[in-house]
């Protein structure tokens, strides 16, 4: 049972992981797709046209191996966690049903009528399309947030005589605050993803000297949409979500600071290396009070700490604080960055601040990185349980799965992603090189359309 | 109420084979009847627009058997674990040479891939086959309606004869498609492809009939509802429309698609109400019955899963009415 727990364990962790790469970069692009377009139709404007169909193909590589990628994970939880599935399906269930429903339709029809049905539709149908496409990522994003949102604080069910969930309110479960502000802010940060990254290959444009108009546009919109972001993950969405699980999970906030000890004017530790065999946290920086400040408005309130709670109801301490001063570090960073780029856009132009095009180049991977780190954060401080509060991660994992079996299909994973990230890089660094301008830029679509 | 839950997810599984199923079928005949760089072009660029939005219908109805049937959903994942995960990779495979295969201008490149897309197709065709066999047949359950037999029991003849002829008429249906959508030598090709496999695709299923009154007799269903004889009815005439419509490959391909339709809807008649039955009595298996859903889920679950697929339903056929208007050329 150990092993094949830890097996599954991994397998979804690892599968997921690099599945989230992918939908941070459709939910992330489409609003630059379809802002792009919009802006093409209304001015006649080529260059605008042009960036929404570049920025459409790469959106459209993410979207292909998200899509290849997904599917394992709706697999996994009938083949890995069996138990969790029978139980939790009435509720579980509505949510996933819905996004194949309402949302993978929309998108992949659309972007399908966007990509090329340009021969076949009207102008004004064809850039509609591309707003079908985002609202598409959008709505997706969603449901699978409502998912996650419902088993880190489950509402509008019941228990039934057996045990199994009943679904009580789906309304109260696609309603549920704690799922909106986990929802907006796993979009600001994959918006906030889009923003570098469209930012980072417009610098590299202009750092490489080709292909300039465009790469002054991105630049611009990416750096635009990236300050106003960096704001948004702070404030308020990862201040409403902060709240959520101090009101919540008190034991994740307890691990996401390191805190060991249950302390009156707790202090929010900035740097520092929790140990939990000691129950101490290695040279720490920090500022006095302030954690009790910041989650209870008070500088003076208690905060209850990691030892207060059960051995076997504690998440794990070091990853969930590793991973949350990650995001949160990065979070800095990168309103740092993009105010700096906002100031010498303003005051420099871009064409003389060719330390900070590099800077915007070279960041493009840490968006990446500090969304991975924000869903570390949550779904490692959940732990020890799979529905919060109600059924165990250990009692969720199928039964009649053997770790061996796990195992092998872990190896498959890890080969397939091998490669399916290969090709990836592949396949967007070639549409880079080719870049806006290019002129066999719509090879793949000049090739599909009659 | 449960057995319009059985009937939603029966029309959405329904709707799944017959969409990627001529888009599985022309993975699995296009290496024979495309032979040039070109002609294989306009036959991946004739499903390229429709093949996503096809699977997303296997996606929308596992969630919906995830929703209204849990345990139904439990059982079968994780009791046929490796089966499973290799019909992942194979979808994941076969996503993959779709969707990369055009972006690399470059012989070897596409050779590939469109081998990769063949093996696929027709690996996957041939899996569901074996998996819609078992389904009918029943597996043994032990208490807790979980699978309690081996790999080996999975491949009994009965289901990897379901699975020829799942390859065989996925086949036919993807000629069909090719014929009707894509102009020049492929078109001719793929019209003769259909001539061949026709004749194989009636002896299959007429084997396949026969055996299944064996193996899980439908009479009881019949006479508790005789009407549901339309369906093998439908399904003969799809055959004999198939050959009788040669020379037009859009009915052809209509009647390609009725015949399917039959075969499904007689496979569902026949197991209703079970989901899985059991091995060797149905009784032990899972039926809509057995542990279903809250009713609540069903009474919210089930306008909001309607109401959605009848705005899919319209926006696809608007968009594939657009699309419509012209064939694929080889250019």
């Amino acid at each position: 049972m150990g092993a094949a727990l830890t097996a599954d364990r991994i397998q979804f962790a690892f599968t997921i992981m690099f599945h989230y790469l992918f939908p941070i970069g459709t939910m992330g692009l489409a609003p630059f797709v379809a802002w792009y377009t919009l802006r093409a139709a209304r001015t006649h404007d080529a260059t605008y046209d042009r960036a929404a169909q570049f920025w459409a193909k790469i959106f459209a590589v993410n979207f292909a191996i998200g899509v290849v990628t997904g599917i394992p994970m709706e697999f996994q939880f009938g083949t890995n966690w069996a138990l969790f599935s029978a139980r939790s399906g009435a509720v579980v269930g509505q949510p996933l049903a819905m996004e194949g429903v309402f949302a993978f339709f929309l998108e992949s029809v659309f972007l399908g009528v966007f990509l090329y049905g340009r021969r076949y539709v009207s102008p004004t149908l064809h850039a509609a399309s591309a707003v079908l496409v985002w609202i598409g990522a959008w709505m997706s994003g969603f449901f699978i947030v409502a998912v996650d949102a419902w088993m880190q604080h489950p509402v509008g069910y019941t228990l039934a005589s057996d045990g199994r969930i009943q679904l009580e309110s789906l309304a109260a479960v696609l309603l549920s605050p704690f799922a909106w502000w986990q929802y907006l802010h796993a979009i600001t940060g994959a918006v906030l993803t889009g923003g570098f990254l469209v930012a980072g290959i417009g610098a590299y444009y202009l750092l490489s000297r080709r292909q300039e108009p465009y790469g002054r546009l991105f630049v611009q919109t990416g750096v635009s949409v990236a300050f106003a972001f960096s704001i948004l993950a702070i404030f308020p969405t990862g201040d409403r979500n902060g709240a959520n699980v101090t009101e919540y999970q008190p034991a994740k906030l307890a691990a996401m600071e390191g805190l060991f000890h249950s302390t009156y004017g707790a202090p929010l530790d900035i740097i520092g290396m929790p140990d939990s065999k000691t129950q101490t946290l290695i040279d720490p920086i920090a500022v006095p009070d302030m954690l009790s400040f910041l989650a209870y408005g008070n500088f003076n309130t208690a905060v209850k700490g990691i030892a207060s709670y059960a051995p076997n109801d504690r998440p794990p301490v070091a990853v969930t604080y590793y991973a949350y001063h990650i995001m949160v570090g990065l979070g800095m960073l990168f309103l740092g960055l993009s105010t700096l780029a906002i100031v010498c856009w303003r005051f420099r132009g871009f064409d003389r601040s060719r330390g900070l095009l590099w800077m915007l180049m070279l960041a493009m991977p840490f968006p990446y990185i500090a969304n991975e780190a924000g869903w570390v954060t949550s779904e490692v401080g959940r732990q020890p349980w799979i529905i919060y509060g109600l059924m165990r991660t250990a009692a969720g994992a199928s039964s009649n799965v053997a770790a061996t079996e796990t195992i092998f299909t872990i190896a498959g994973f890890v080969g397939m992603y091998a490669l399916l990230g290969l090709l990836f890089m592949l396949l967007v660094m070639r549409e880079v090189g080719i870049g806006p301008e290019g002129e066999n830029a719509g090879i793949a679509l000049a090739q599909a359309a009659p | 109420m449960i057995v319009v839950a059985f009937i939603v997810l029966v029309l959405m599984l329904g709707t799944y084979v017959l969409l990627d199923g001529y888009d599985l079928g022309v993975g699995i005949v296009h290496l024979f009847v495309a032979r040039t760089d070109s002609e294989r072009a306009a036959t991946i660029a004739s499903i390229g627009p429709f093949w996503n939005g096809n699977e997303v219908w296997l996606i929308a109805a596992g969630g919906a058997l995830f929703g209204f049937f849990p345990l139904v959903y439990a059982s079968a994942f994780s009791g046929f674990y490796l089966p499973f995960i290799v019909v992942l990779w194979l979808l994941m495979f076969r996503g993959i040479a779709l969707e990369l295969r055009g972006h690399i201008a470059n012989e070897l490149w596409y050779r590939f891939f469109d081998v990769t897309f063949a093996l696929a197709s027709g690996l996957l065709a041939l899996l569901f086959g074996v998996a819609l066999g078992n389904v009918v047949r029943g597996v043994p359950l032990g208490r807790s309606h979980y699978f309690e037999g081996t790999f080996t029991f999975l491949l009994n003849p009965y289901s990897v004869g379901v699975g020829l002829l799942a390859v065989a008429a996925l086949a036919l249906h993807g000629a069909a498609w090719i014929a009707m959508r894509v102009d020049g030598p492929a078109a001719e090709r793929a019209s003769r492809a259909v001539r061949i496999v026709s004749p194989i695709v009636a002896v299959l299923a007429a084997a396949i009939t026969y055996a299944t009154f064996h193996v899980r007799s439908p009479w009881p269903n019949l006479l508790a509802m005789p009407w549901i004889a339309l369906a093998p009815l439908a399904s003969c005439g799809g055959l004999f429309g198939v050959i009788a419509t040669r020379e037009q490959p859009g009915r052809t391909f209509a009647a390609s698609t009725l015949f399917l339709a039959g075969m499904l809807a007689s496979a569902a008649a026949t197991l209703f109400p079970y989901l899985l039955p059991g091995f060797p009595s149905a009784d032990g298996g899972l039926s809509i019955y057995t542990i279903p859903a809250s009713p609540n889920v069903l009474a919210t679950m089930l306008p909001v899963v309607i109401a959605g697929l009848a705005i899919v339903g319209g926006y696809r056929a608007f968009i594939a009415g657009r699309f419509a208007r012209g064939r694929f050329p080889t250019v």
